[in-house]
């Protein structure tokens, strides 16, 4: 294929893979936890970063990285204390960094030239720079989810229960949050600000309608996740598109056909059903419940002598 | 054996307290339950113990077992049942996670800990749904999967916040027993919210009844000898 003879296209993919893994899986917790709106601010938050940085004569990037981060930590702290009203920490953070990054990119009107890149994802943008910032943010989320997954799976279900079992809520939350604005920064020069966060809500909505368990949602959104960027880069390509957008529409169209397929095929199976519904919550399991339980209380006792 | 205390607790949510200087005591190996009308702080009272809610003044403490540990809760709040319904999880996946408090973050899921879902699956009756979405469940089934799930915890120390809401008798019974059994053969702890006193009596050990005082504040009162000791002083 002719478009991988330029190595800004192999950037390109390299760096959109790894992202189309992380944002997905970070994903599902977000959706689940009811904090996807961050992905939002956090990316807002992080154009005034790129702003900053280029004004104070550091690598652009690096600023949004820092000060994504640095947001995340905020937005976690106002969560936390602010319980019935989250949303509203958000909508403010979100205003006031992009008013921030807006009023600092036009100070400097070199950057204001670049500016269309950050807005709407560039895949020329991806730097030698940028591409080690994703290598490094990629295997730091892979390592993170590989060891936590038992409580951030405990504390997406039920953060009370999670606590009163010895979980250490607020650290994983917040180290949770640090991540999350990793990501957004680090996805930020291809996808671009206004829709890092189609690339974490959409696979994710979509995996979480049809998945059957946890684990496969996880598999099914990282999935889609990779066939949108995938397409959505070489359609960016062949048709000159800003990526960005591109891979967003990809993956919404992939959200609606979905939809579509499932009202389908429920109603194929709405037909051809009579409509009962299996009888489980009947007494007799409660009745036997002694006597099982007392079977599998002796089966336990033996392991526990080996 | 002394498992947990609250001396002299004052709580409230707003300016008003709504517990007013309440002590109670918990002993190990033992099915308490603790009623009283709506409004009475019942569920408050649970969150305090359990550190959820800090309170204005006074002092909770959870004592640590024979091997120094702190016990192990665990907790099936009011209607967790309802509350995630969209979680994409099957019935055993959920009940499977009770395990991961014990295990770490990497200790090996292994048998014994399969031989223990299963069996907390079996108690509750849920078994033959393991592989049901939890969202497709009914609120008395997903209740259920908690109470589960709360078994693979393995807890020293179980507390349910009104459990058997929705459970018709026949049902109520057999979580009453199926408490029993692991106060009796697990040496378990159980406390209890519910409404339905008269009814899990015979299966409990202890009770506390929260009452309506005269002057508009609660007064609380213990229906066996113990020598727990509720609300204000005269």
């Amino acid at each position: 294929m002719g478009m991988f003879d330029y190595e800004f296209m192999q950037r390109a993919f390299w760096a959109g893979g790894m992202i189309a893994v992380i944002a997905p899986l970070l994903g599902i917790y977000l959706v689940l936890r009811r904090q996807i709106l961050m992905a939002d601010t956090l990316s807002h938050v992080s154009l005034a970063g790129v702003a900053i940085g280029a004004i104070m004569g550091i690598n652009p990037s690096v600023g949004g990285f820092v000060i994504a981060v640095a947001g995340a930590l905020v937005i976690e702290r106002l969560r936390q204390n602010f319980r019935g009203y989250g949303e509203v920490s958000i909508a403010v953070i979100m205003t006031g960094g992009l008013a921030l990054a807006l009023v600092l990119m036009s100070m400097d009107s070199g950057l204001n030239r670049s500016f269309s890149s950050y807005l709407f994802g560039s895949i020329v943008a991806v730097s030698s720079t940028q591409l080690w910032i994703i290598g490094t943010v990629f295997a730091l989320v892979l390592i993170y989810w590989a060891a936590m997954r038992r409580p951030l799976y405990n504390i997406t279900f039920d953060e009370e229960t999670a606590q009163i079992g010895g979980t250490r809520v607020r650290w994983l939350s917040q180290t949770f949050s640090v991540l999350t604005g990793m990501t957004v920064a680090a996805a930020m020069p291809i996808v671009g600000v206004l829709l890092v966060s189609a690339l974490m809500a959409l696979p994710a909505a979509l995996a979480l309608r049809f998945a059957r368990g946890f684990t496969s949602a996880l598999i099914m959104a990282v999935s889609i996740g990779l066939l949108g960027m995938f397409g959505g880069l070489t359609t960016s390509y062949y048709v000159n598109t800003p990526p960005g957008a591109t891979v967003a529409l990809l993956l919404l169209a992939f959200l609606l056909i979905g939809m579509g397929i499932q009202r389908i095929v429920y109603r194929i199976r709405r037909d051809k059903d009579p409509g009962y519904v299996v009888d489980v919550d009947s007494r007799r399991f409660w009745q036997r419940q002694s006597r099982s339980s007392q079977q599998s209380n002796v089966k336990t006792e033996v392991l526990n002598k080996n | 054996m002394l498992l947990a205390s609250m001396q002299d607790i004052v709580f409230g949510y707003d300016r008003e307290p709504v517990v007013n200087r309440l002590s109670m005591e918990i002993y190990s190996n033992e099915f308490m339950a603790l009623s009283g009308p709506n409004g009475a702080a019942k569920t408050t009272s649970l969150k305090l113990l359990l550190g959820i809610l800090k309170p204005w003044s006074g002092r909770v403490q959870i004592n640590r077992n024979e091997k120094g540990k702190r016990p192990v809760i665990g907790y099936v709040p009011q209607q967790v049942a309802s509350f995630n319904s969209g979680f994409p999880s099957t019935v055993y996946e959920l009940v499977r996670s009770g395990c991961y408090m014990r295990l770490g973050l990497f200790k090996r899921f292994g048998e014994k800990q399969e031989a223990l879902v299963h069996s907390s699956l079996e108690a509750v009756g849920m078994w033959e749904l393991r592989d049901r979405k939890i969202g497709e469940l009914s609120g008395g089934q997903k209740q259920r999967v908690c109470i589960a799930r709360a078994l693979a915890q393995e807890p020293d120390v179980l507390i349910l916040d009104e459990p058997t809401t929705g459970m018709d008798l026949e049902s109520r019974k057999g979580f009453y027993e199926l408490m029993r059994h692991h106060v009796k053969q697990h040496g378990r702890t159980v406390v209890m919210v519910t409404h339905g006193l008269e009814e899990a009596e015979p299966y409990l050990d202890r009770m506390i009844r929260l009452e309506r005082e005269e002057g508009g504040g609660w007064a609380c009162l213990t229906t066996s000898s113990c020598s727990a000791r509720f609300g204000p002083e005269e």
